[in-house]
């Protein structure tokens, strides 16, 4: 019987811990339960009823309405921002760095930080009512360079509707060490007429969670999660020259965009496309652009290397691209020429190019991208 | 080594799925201090210094935004990439944001290469956390000696 006397300490704390832990249960399900809350879209374009309690973000996939996300609601992408017209409370200290003033004065709020617990209403691009999830299956997979794969995906009988230019988001599944789903965007390389077809050009980044998945894990056959289509970047309607520049898997809006046109026979404006990589065995694509320039009058491609390795037969330009950039601008495109700039890379490659585009007259209006790299 | 309180959260906030999807702690199970610990022991041992090996990573990383997203030939001896991405990320020691940009510096001669992002230099210089062993941006001392001649 010394034993009891051993056990009866443990046992009265485990019991109130217990008890404790039962009332917090019961309280938190009281207090936290919002209970059905209305999300107001577009004054009334659209109304949801959802659960309270979670981030604007999720709810609304939910109800697939997909906001823009790169991290999956983590909230250290800012890219799912929406304007709140409902009272929803103040900026948290975690929205705050993606926003600039003017943003924090219309009440433009990250739906990822913002929690749902009463009737919300929302304003969003009306463009987002035609992103869609889709199913697809990995078709093929093919190495251009020795850093970037052409992943071409069948999405069924399903449809996507887009714009040249325009991305998607890629939905990584949890792997290896990796917990959770990451999404991640990509430009598209397919052209707007096949419906049924998306490619992408992905480049591997070290240390990438999305990228690595792409080239070591995904095969063809397997089955993955593509959301889209968003972005704003797109050819205007105008008559201005089109002065386009990218590197690297920057080439995929541009392969959209260029073989739409000249699907549609927009072919009467002028389009200069810069294309930079280091050596040869970064290039890709140049026997393919340089047809579509023979065949396409008002179409000048003009690739060019940075550090040459004294490959034979080179053809293109020599330099970095904003100095071969510079120097076309200023000789061959001509001052007098309306342009418009266009560019897909990383942030510092379209503050490069935005400096020389400006320099040489374009309007940075006239400059058109999606800084999301 | 006792881990603090702060340390216990802190490492909480490393694990995978929290502020990142992969972590920071790769493999390790060691804790927090002892990583830091095991880690400023190395440094001693190569005789590398936090702020000189900092400024070097700079250097290279501001090296390497001249190739616009494409790697650059840096010195002779040196392939660098630098690269941004969008956002920042919250530093689990709470100082503050950081910017993702990620830098790749291959030392041609030897075949080594040393990835590091504006987050890890930060976490490197400020908390003398090179991260966990199996971490894909840990900052190996060991590598660090041979990659930047130090």
């Amino acid at each position: 019987m010394e034993y009891i006397k051993y056990l009866t300490a443990p046992l009265i704390i485990g019991l109130i811990t217990a008890v404790l832990a039962a009332f917090i249960s019961v309280v938190d399900r009281i207090v936290n339960n919002y209970g059905d809350v209305k999300i107001d879209i577009n004054n009334g374009k659209k109304e949801l009823v959802v659960k309270g309690g979670a981030p604007l973000l999720h709810l609304l996939s939910s109800q697939k309405i997909f906001l823009p996300s790169a991290c999956g609601g983590r909230g250290s992408c800012g890219a799912c921002k929406c304007r709140v017209t409902s009272d929803v409370g103040p900026h948290l200290p975690t929205e705050i760095p993606y926003l600039d003033r003017d943003e924090i004065e219309q009440n433009i709020r990250l739906s990822c930080q913002v929690k749902v617990k009463k009737d919300i209403a929302i304003e969003i691009p009306e463009a987002l009512f035609n992103v869609k999830e889709f199913n697809a299956r990995v078709e093929k997979i093919a190495d251009v360079t020795h850093d970037i794969k052409e992943v071409l995906m069948d999405i069924g009988d399903e449809d996507i509707t887009f714009e040249a230019g325009m991305y998607v988001q890629l939905v990584i599944p949890s792997y290896g060490k990796i917990r959770g789903t990451t999404q991640r965007a990509y430009s598209m390389s397919s052209r707007p007429s096949d419906k049924h077809h998306i490619e992408l050009l992905v480049r591997l980044v070290p240390g990438g969670i999305a990228t690595t998945y792409v080239h070591e894990h995904l095969k063809e056959g397997d089955s993955i999660r593509v959301i889209g289509p968003f972005g704003e970047f797109r050819r205007t309607d105008t008559s201005a020259a089109m002065i386009c520049v990218a590197g690297g898997s920057g080439m995929a809006p541009f392969k959209s965009i260029l073989y739409d046109m000249y699907e549609k026979g927009d072919t009467e404006r002028d389009v200069w496309y810069f294309f930079g990589a280091r050596t040869e065995k970064d290039m890709f694509y140049l026997d393919e652009l340089f047809d579509l320039d023979s065949r396409w009058e008002k179409f000048h491609f003009v690739p060019a290397l940075s550090e040459p390795q004294g490959e034979a037969g080179w053809k293109g330009e020599t330099g970095i691209i904003t100095d071969v950039l510079d120097i076309y601008l200023k000789r061959k495109v001509g001052p007098d020429v309306e342009k418009e700039g266009y560019l897909c890379g990383s942030p510092g490659m379209i503050d490069a190019c935005n400096k020389v585009m400006t320099q040489n007259g374009i309007p940075l209006e006239k400059i058109y991208y999606d800084k999301f790299a | 080594m006792k881990m603090s309180p702060e340390y216990k959260k802190t490492q909480e906030n490393m694990a995978a799925g929290i502020i990142t999807a992969s972590g920071f702690l790769g493999d390790d199970k060691r804790t927090l201090s002892d990583i830091i610990e095991d880690d400023e022991e190395l440094m001693r041992h190569y005789n590398l210094d936090y702020d000189k090996v900092a400024e070097k990573l700079e250097y290279f990383l501001e090296k390497g935004k001249k190739g616009l997203g494409e790697h650059v030939s840096v010195d002779r001896e040196w392939l660098v990439r630098t690269e941004e991405a969008r956002g920042h990320l919250p530093c689990p020691f709470g100082d503050g944001l950081q910017r993702k940009i990620t830098c790749e510096i291959i030392h041609e001669e030897i075949g080594e290469k040393l990835l590091f992002s504006t987050f890890s230099l930060h976490l490197f210089r400020e908390h003398h956390f090179h991260q966990g062993k199996g971490s894909p941006f840990r900052i190996e001392p060991s590598v660090l000696k041979k990659v930047l001649k130090l």
